[in-house]
């Protein structure tokens, strides 16, 4: 047979691309419920983090179940709330539902312009209650989780992801656990004038209470990670702010 | 085995290796070299992808029309890596390495090193010396990118598979060796010895 000829070309191209194509469908189809599964627990080992529920090498090292049977145990509800600070719906807790990364890029955009904002809140049986944040680092996306006391001012601890900051740079965020430990203890400040946390270049001034030091040499990673906690801080100001002691 | 065959395995290890001597797919070995785990986990995705896309290709070599062979030789390299991307994230074990390696991973479809072997090998030999050509060329590639991330994580973090090493004993970190310049420097002298103990890889 002439394999040089149009008509044959074009058949042969034809089968294997939609030959491959269904390869590919079909084994995303069937890896899928697996994948989402890692996410999922992934996403929780990291809110755990946050929560100084161990660190998330250590759940890395249980596995899967044991992060969704601990966070069930110690989750009292998962609440989402609108721009104005009121309850907008609930996560079911029995099924550890949880907003995953590609959930928060989606409410990224709402929480920018106020409007149809729809965010998470992580209220642990200790009093603990986390947040989300999101943003652009310098490569990619970071984003993130930060716990916050009962008088949800004081910072219990943070836990960061990023897709592709540099390791070693701005992959601090998220591998270098001095970078998380300087939040704990620090509060968020929605009186201060300039923002109500931030990430100083240089090192945070001595004895202010809601800075911290960015890390040297990842300048860009820094600053997107401290617009990231500004913006969605600020979308969360009106639920942090009106019940200051539930 | 006969001595033809042993050739076709050893060659790209040693005197025909992708990475010191044709000087190809450089660019991801300068990306995934930070720490050796990563490494250790693109070598074999690559090894995988390598030795895979030269057998298919290879059992369809009589029938690609000439003029579309590089585009179908894609297609069929780009399935691959889909492949092992989708089987990396549906571990819990390999879960963490595919995020860390991120888009690494599905570059290895634009790595020379792959279409290079089909191109210059599979499409003119029998399936099973195409197998192992592919596979030898992935792993001629895979020992330089442990090789390099061996020494960048030891003296760039002090760690060995994130293990301390060097830390434990008050080293202080050289942040050099975590930018991608130190990875082409480290191939550099790799190549280097290399050719000083393999003389007739010298050129004049």
């Amino acid at each position: 047979m002439n394999t040089n000829s149009n008509v044959y070309t074009v058949i042969y191209t034809t089968v294997v691309c939609v030959l491959v194509a269904a390869i590919l469908a079909f084994v995303s189809s069937s890896l899928k419920p697996k994948q989402d599964a890692n996410e999922k627990a992934e996403t929780i080992s990291q809110i755990l983090t946050a929560a100084q529920f161990g660190e998330k090498s250590e759940w890395q090292a249980k596995g899967n179940a044991a992060v969704l049977d601990f966070y069930k145990q110690n989750i009292a509800e998962a609440v989402l709330i609108d721009a104005s600070g009121n309850r907008a719906g609930e996560l079911s807790a029995a099924d550890a539902a949880v907003y995953g990364k590609s959930e928060l890029k989606a409410q990224n955009y709402n929480v920018k312009d106020g409007k149809d904002m729809k965010v998470p809140v992580y209220i642990f049986k200790n009093g603990v209650s986390v947040i989300p944040v999101y943003g652009a680092g310098l490569w990619g996306p970071v984003w993130g989780y930060i716990a916050l006391q009962s008088d949800l001012k004081t910072i219990a601890g943070a836990y960061f992801d990023h897709e592709s900051e540099t390791p070693g740079l701005g992959g601090k965020i998220k591998d270098d656990p001095a970078f998380r430990a300087q939040f704990k203890g620090k509060t968020v400040d929605f009186n201060d004038s300039k923002a109500a946390f931030s990430i100083v270049k240089g090192g945070a001034p001595a004895g202010k209470a809601n800075a911290i030091d960015a890390i040297s040499g990842a300048t860009m990673t820094s600053r997107g990670l401290d617009e990231a906690i500004n913006v969605w801080l600020g979308a969360y100001k009106a639920y942090l702010t009106k019940n200051p002691e539930e | 085995m006969n001595a033809k065959l042993k050739e076709t395995i050893l060659n790209p290890i040693l005197k025909g290796n992708p990475i010191t001597v044709l000087v190809l797919g450089i660019c991801s070995s300068l990306a995934v070299t930070v720490e050796l785990k990563g490494a250790l986990v693109m070598a074999l995705s690559v090894i995988v992808v390598t030795g895979m896309s030269s057998l298919i290709c290879s059992l369809l070599r009589k029938t690609i029309p000439n003029r579309v062979r590089i585009i179908i030789q894609l297609v069929v390299v780009a399935m691959m890596v889909i492949l092992v991307d989708q089987v990396l994230k549906s571990f819990e074990a390999t879960f963490p390495l595919d995020k860390q390696l991120s888009v690494y991973i599905g570059l290895i479809i634009t790595n020379c090193i792959v279409m290079g072997r089909i191109e210059a090998f599979a499409l003119g030999n029998k399936p099973i010396p195409s197998l192992l050509d592919g596979l030898a060329n992935g792993v001629g590639y895979g020992l330089i990118l442990i090789i390099v991330a061996f020494f960048r994580e030891l003296f760039g973090s002090g760690t060995l598979f994130g293990i301390p090493v060097l830390s434990a004993l008050g080293y202080t970190n050289n942040g050099l060796m975590i930018l991608p310049p130190m990875a082409l420097i480290l191939i550099g002298c790799i190549i280097w010895v290399q050719r000083s103990i393999q003389k007739d890889l010298q050129e004049n």
